[in-house]
Formats: C-alpha cells, sequence, structure tokens
C-alpha cells in the first residue's frame, strides 16, 4: 500500500529515468498555466515525493467522475499520476470487495496518518440522520467525518461533491449538501463540472503532490488555474457574440454557420471552467462547438436555473398568465378610479 | 437561490406584473374619463380629430422657430438619450433574445460596439441632462423628488448594462444580475411617476392637437 | 475512427502571434547571451491557431541537433537554426501533443542526465562488470 521509497527510486527500479517526471512536469505546469521555470520545481517535487496514498470516497453519485479521470487525454501521461499516488480505496477501480474494502480503508487511514487525502465524489445526503445513502452499514455522513478526520487536505471532485450537483436539486428529498458544508476543519479543494475536465483533477492532484500546498483558489474553492476563466471569455465563437450574429433555432442558417448560441440558452457568460481551451476527449471539442450550449455544469445550482434553453438575458418565470391577470386587474382598477372622478365631477356640478 | 436567479426570476415576474398593472390602471382612469364635448363650429380647414391628434404630436419634436434658439442644445440632448435608449434597447442581441422569450418576435441586431458607442452617448446626455436640472435655476427650482427618482431609474439600467458588458467591477454574473435588479427597478417605477410621460406624452399632445385644431389659433 | 477523420474541425488564418513571440524570443536570447538567463515560452497556453503554430516553426526552422525522447510516449527536443533556441515537442501516449514549449537556453533540463540516474548508472554499471551472477542484474525495463 504505502512505500517508504520516494517515485524517483520506484519508477528507477521499473528502468525509467526521472525525465519522466520532467516531462509530466512540464505538461501539468502548462496546464495549469504555472510559469515554465516552475517546471523543475514541480518534477523535483514529484521525484522525491512518496507514493501519495488518496482514500476516494462515492457518495451520493453517477461515477461519471471516475469515468472523466479515467478516460485519459494522453494514455501514458495521464495514466502516470495511477503511478504517482497508491488509490487505496475506489470502489469502482478496487480489486477488493464487502469487509476487505473496507479493511484496506482503514488500514491506509492508519498508516498514513496526517498525510493522505482524501478525494469524494458525489454529495452527502443528512436528512432523518443520512440513512439515504449508506456504504458498508454506515451512513455516508459517518464515513466522511470518520476518513476526513485525519486526512491532509479533501478534493471534492465534481458538482455534486462541490456544490450538491444533481441530488442537491429542488426538492432535494434527501437533504443532500456539498462536502464542503461537513468539512470545515480541513483544506477543501473544489473541483466542480459535471463530471469535472479529467485534467483539472489530475492536475490539481499532482500539484498538491509536488508541493505539498493547496493551488490558489477562487471564492468558490476551485483551482483558478482551471476556473479562473468564462467558457465565455474563450469561446471561439465569440467574435459571432460581439456582431450580434446568434443562432435561434438548432438547425437554423446561424446554428449551420457555427454562431453563438446565446438565445438557445448558453450559460457560457457565468460558468467558470476550461472547457473553451482544453476542451474534451484529448481537444477534440466542447459542447459549443458541437452546437449545444453551455448548461454551466461547473456552477452551484446549475439544474435550478430554469429551462438550459432560456437565454441568460430571458426571464425564467412563466410571465404569460401573470401578465394577462396584471392587466385585467389595472382595467378594473383604472374604471374604479374613471367611476370614482365622474362620481366627484357629477357631485360638483350638482353642488356648484 | 443565488442573486442571478432572483434577479431574472422572481424579481422580473414582480417588476413586469406591476408594470402592466400600473400602465394599463393609468391609462384606463385617463381615457375612461368623460369626454369634453366641443359643440362649436370648427373653423374651415379643420383635420379630422385623429389627423390633428397625429400632426400635433409629430409638431412638437422639433421646437417652435420663436423658442429655437434657446431650447435647441437641450432638446437635441434630449433626442441623444431618447433615441440611445431605443437603439440600446431594441437592438442590442441579447435583449432580443429577452423580447423574444416574451412576445416571440425577433428582428436583427447590431454588433455589440457600435452598442456600446451609442450607450456611452446615452449616459453623456443623461448626465448632461442632469447637470442641467441642477444647474439651471429655474428647472431646479420646478424639480422634485419624482424628477430626480425617475432619472436615477433611468439612468442605473444603463450604466450597469455597460459595466456588465465589459467585465468592469465585479464578477459578471454579479453585474448582470445588478443589471437585471435595476431593470425590474425602472419598471416598477414607471407607471407611478414622470416616467409615465412614456405613454402619457402621445396622449396629451394629441388631445392638445384634436381640440385646437377646430378653434381660431392657428398653432 | 481516428482523430483526424471526425469532421469537426477548428479552422483558423494566422493572428500574427508568430511574430509576437519572435519578438520575446529574440529578447530571451539577448538575456541568454549577456547574462547566462535561460527562459522558456509555453506555446500550449497562448492563443495560436495552427496557421500560427506552422510559421512559427517554418520561420525558426532547425539547426543541427535533434533528439527524440521516449519517455510517457514520444518527444521530439531540437535546435531550431539560432543556436540556443530550442523547440521541446511532447507528445503523449496516442501521439496527441501534450505540451510544447520553446526553450531559451544552452541545453534543455530534459536532455541532460539526471543526476540521480547517472549515480544509479554508475552502481549498476560496476555491478554488471565485476558481478557473475548476470540474471541478478538484469532488471524489468518496461517503458511507462
Amino acid at each position: 500500500m504505502s512505500d517508504s521509497n520516494t517515485l524517483g527510486e520506484l519508477f528507477a527500479r521499473r528502468g525509467v529515468s526521472r525525465r519522466v517526471f520532467m516531462k509530466y512536469a512540464a505538461y501539468t505546469a502548462s496546464l495549469m498555466a504555472l510559469p515554465p521555470a516552475m517546471t523543475t520545481a514541480m518534477a523535483q517535487g514529484l521525484a522525491n515525493a512518496r507514493r501519495q496514498s488518496v482514500i476516494w470516497l462515492s457518495f451520493q453519485e453517477c461515477t461519471g467522475c471516475t469515468e472523466s479521470i479515467t478516460r485519459s487525454f494522453s494514455p501514458t501521461l495521464e495514466e502516470l499520476i495511477f503511478d504517482f499516488i497508491s488509490l487505496d480505496y475506489h470502489h469502482t477501480l478496487q480489486a477488493a470487495s464487502g469487509h476487505a474494502a473496507e479493511e484496506a480503508r482503514l488500514a491506509a487511514m492508519a498508516e498514513n496518518k496526517g498525510k493522505y487525502i482524501v478525494v469524494v465524489d458525489g454529495s452527502v445526503p443528512i436528512k432523518d440522520g443520512g440513512i439515504y445513502s449508506t456504504i458498508a452499514g454506515i451512513s455516508n455522513l459517518q464515513m466522511l467525518q470518520e476518513t476526513v478526520a485525519d486526512a491532509f487536505a479533501v478534493i471534492s471532485v465534481g458538482t455534486c461533491a462541490a456544490f450538491g450537483g444533481i441530488p442537491y436539486a429542488n426538492p432535494n428529498p434527501t437533504g443532500a449538501v456539498p462536502i464542503s458544508q461537513i468539512v470545515t476543519d480541513k483544506p477543501v479543494i473544489n473541483i466542480s463540472g459535471c463530471p469535472p475536465i479529467a485534467e483539472a483533477m489530475t492536475g490539481t492532484i499532482s500539484y498538491v503532490l509536488s508541493f505539498g500546498a493547496i493551488p490558489e483558489l477562487d471564492h468558490l474553492g476551485r483551482p483558478l488555474a482551471f476556473f479562473g476563466e468564462t467558457i465565455h471569455d474563450r469561446c471561439y465563437r465569440r467574435p459571432f457574440y460581439e456582431r450580434g450574429m446568434l443562432a435561434k433555432g438548432f438547425d437554423d442558417e446561424g446554428a449551420r454557420k457555427g454562431w453563438c448560441l446565446f438565445e438557445l440558452g448558453c450559460k457560457g457568460p457565468i460558468t467558470y471552467n476550461a472547457c473553451a481551451t482544453q476542451k474534451w476527449n484529448g481537444g477534440t471539442s466542447f459542447p459549443i462547438q458541437s452546437g449545444h450550449g453551455c448548461l454551466g455544469c461547473s456552477e452551484p445550482g446549475f439544474w435550478d436555473k430554469g429551462s438550459f434553453y432560456k437565454p441568460l438575458s430571458a426571464g425564467i418565470g412563466d410571465v404569460g398568465q401573470y401578465i394577462a391577470g396584471a392587466a385585467a386587474a389595472g382595467v378594473a382598477l383604472g374604471a374604479a378610479s374613471a367611476a370614482i372622478a365622474r362620481r366627484r365631477k357629477n357631485k360638483a356640478m350638482r353642488e356648484g | 437561490m443565488d442573486l442571478l436567479d432572483f434577479a431574472r426570476g422572481p424579481a422580473l415576474q414582480v417588476a413586469l406584473g406591476i408594470f402592466v398593472l400600473g400602465v394599463t390602471w393609468r391609462l384606463m382612469s385617463l381615457l375612461l374619463l368623460p369626454r369634453l364635448r366641443d359643440k362649436s363650429v370648427p373653423k374651415k380647414g379643420t383635420l379630422a380629430a385623429p389627423l390633428a391628434a397625429v400632426w400635433e404630436v409629430i409638431r412638437r419634436t422639433w421646437p417652435d422657430k420663436v423658442f429655437a434658439r434657446q431650447t435647441m442644445v437641450w432638446h437635441v440632448n434630449g433626442f441623444v438619450f431618447h433615441f440611445g435608449l431605443a437603439i440600446v434597447i431594441l437592438f442590442f442581441a441579447p435583449h432580443i433574445a429577452f423580447f423574444r422569450d416574451l412576445l416571440g418576435i425577433s428582428w436583427p441586431a447590431l454588433p455589440n460596439n457600435a452598442i456600446y458607442a451609442v450607450g456611452a452617448l446615452t449616459v453623456a446626455a443623461l448626465v448632461i441632462s442632469l447637470i442641467r436640472r441642477f444647474a439651471n435655476p429655474v428647472q431646479r427650482l420646478l424639480s422634485g423628488a419624482d424628477d430626480y427618482f425617475s432619472w436615477l431609474v433611468t439612468f442605473l439600467p444603463v450604466i450597469t448594462g455597460l459595466l456588465a458588458n465589459s467585465h468592469l467591477v465585479a464578477r459578471y454574473e454579479t453585474l448582470l444580475a445588478i443589471h437585471i435588479l435595476c431593470v425590474a427597478a425602472f419598471l416598477i417605477w414607471l407607471p407611478f411617476g414622470k416616467l409615465m410621460h412614456t405613454f402619457y406624452v402621445f396622449i396629451a399632445r394629441g388631445q392638445t392637437g384634436a381640440h385646437l385644431a377646430r378653434r381660431g389659433a392657428q398653432l | 475512427m481516428k482523430l483526424e477523420s471526425i469532421p469537426v474541425h477548428v479552422t483558423g488564418s494566422a493572428t500574427g502571434m508568430a511574430g509576437a513571440i519572435l519578438t520575446e524570443i529574440a529578447e530571451l536570447l539577448e538575456q541568454l547571451a549577456d547574462n547566462n538567463m535561460s527562459g522558456a515560452i509555453d506555446l500550449r497556453g497562448l492563443p495560436m491557431t495552427e496557421e500560427d503554430r506552422i510559421r512559427l516553426e517554418d520561420r525558426l526552422g532547425r539547426g543541427e541537433v535533434s533528439a527524440r525522447l521516449d519517455v510517457a510516449g514520444m518527444s521530439e527536443v531540437w535546435e531550431t537554426s539560432y543556436p540556443g533556441v530550442w523547440w521541446i515537442r511532447h507528445r503523449g501516449g496516442d501521439g496527441q501533443i501534450a505540451a510544447e514549449e520553446i526553450a531559451v537556453t544552452q541545453i534543455p533540463d530534459i536532455l541532460v542526465s539526471p543526476e540521480e540516474d547517472v549515480r544509479a548508472a554508475a552502481v549498476r554499471i560496476n555491478a554488471e562488470l565485476y558481478s557473475t551472477e548476470t540474471s541478478a542484474s538484469e532488471e524489468e525495463a518496461s517503458h511507462v
């Protein structure tokens, strides 16, 4: 499980030189927009680090985050993360199951006390004592609290863990909450997205591993390296937005010419993520490039912001019947005012 | 629910509701008042009442020769900010998307940088009109809370719109929420103060034209 | 289906970025020449179109030295026609470009044999030369 050898020594035993760290550091530093000068520091940090114990807890989740992190962009380069960390507990990827799996988790916690990282995907339900999601006979809440007690840091991957996500959406019957609402005494990094971009997860873990520190975070606890800019600010269709050329339907002339998708509900302007620069599937494409507006999946409450297809400049609620009622009421009030005025006039004329 | 959800949701619903209710109320309370029937004989060459009404509205868009020298600058300033406001509201692509969602109709947009320039001119004209209102002794005497407040609720949407589009001062989602809330404030206030001239100006000028066209005084 | 045959293309013409980068390279090269200070430019982080990248590569050209690295996928390092200006292109296991930078230095760090590996190699070669058991000194060389 844990190894007293450094990563440098582990790779050397496999006949791989320390150049692998330089290459990996160059790749990661580039992803996180770190100055090239930091590459050497990161490479050395990695080479001298011990395999990082990582305990991955999965709660109310769909496993999409695991799917994302294992769909490596650069297989071989991306897979290195699984050499750098010792994934001591992971429901989908581990070989053990049942009691053996839980024992492995507890043993990793004991052996790496104060030094292991807890990665969480999925939200935690707390209503009715947390009975709506249980694993190995204990509630998610209990498992989270006992596992993070001696952790070094917590990384919430996916919008569910970071902000509540799908389970948190209206009406939230299970009382789902984000991890940061439960863990308040350890550093928590939020890597949101539904799912998050693989490089956002691996890059952040690598940073923590090489420098033993948390990267710079935004006001929602997300690494600025990946969540510092909105999709809109880096979107290649921005020139069309600036020229007022918006597609009005999914198959109209504008859509076929690749015009801006603002009117089709794109939430790009208020969504912070790296989709427009990193893209998905090895830089192939991202939703807007494929013709669909951004859903805003890395933002809190994105399921409850009204239709995905209503533009940001339009109201969320249904105004139609509301307006009709208001107009009717206005006419009634106007008629009443006019009636009062007439009565006063007639009275004045009679008296005068 | 964050600020933007509130602005796009309940705030806009309530504002539009109050706007429609207020405008219909005030229009109906005026239009349902007893009509003055003029039983005198109209002078020769009088236009029919509706035509006279329309003509009066058109005639008043430009100052009379007698007043031109004194009022021209301020008249033009008024044109700049009224037309500027109309252009920004009606021809900015995201605004057109708002109207399409609300009313189902759409029309071509102008490029963003053109809208931005017009918006900046509108802000300038609005500020000039405020300075004039305050500096000119007669205007200062005549101006009350309604005037200044109406100016403020008109100015805020324009300036917050410009700020949002240029991503200055705060995060975009916050600026957008504030812009929408300022528009909501404008909509709520409009029917109840001096801003109601939006609808009244046509009725008042038209009425004057229809009445006095048949009289001897040549306007 | 290969990546190239997916009909989703983002095309663009040259934006003049190549010229801007060349100016920065010139400055860095001057620093290297005068003060022996190395520098680097990360190409991935810059908003370059394909056309820009091709123009930059053509403009810099190739010099006398080129190296191929077989570590976690293929990497290419070559000295451009300007001594001291090196182009480093890292590819992942599937051949996609993972990272790319221009290093202005006498020799890129990644080409230099790491100290710890040299020390380990010295130990190994001695062990192999003077050991009677050949099997013990053979290591499983599995390239990651």
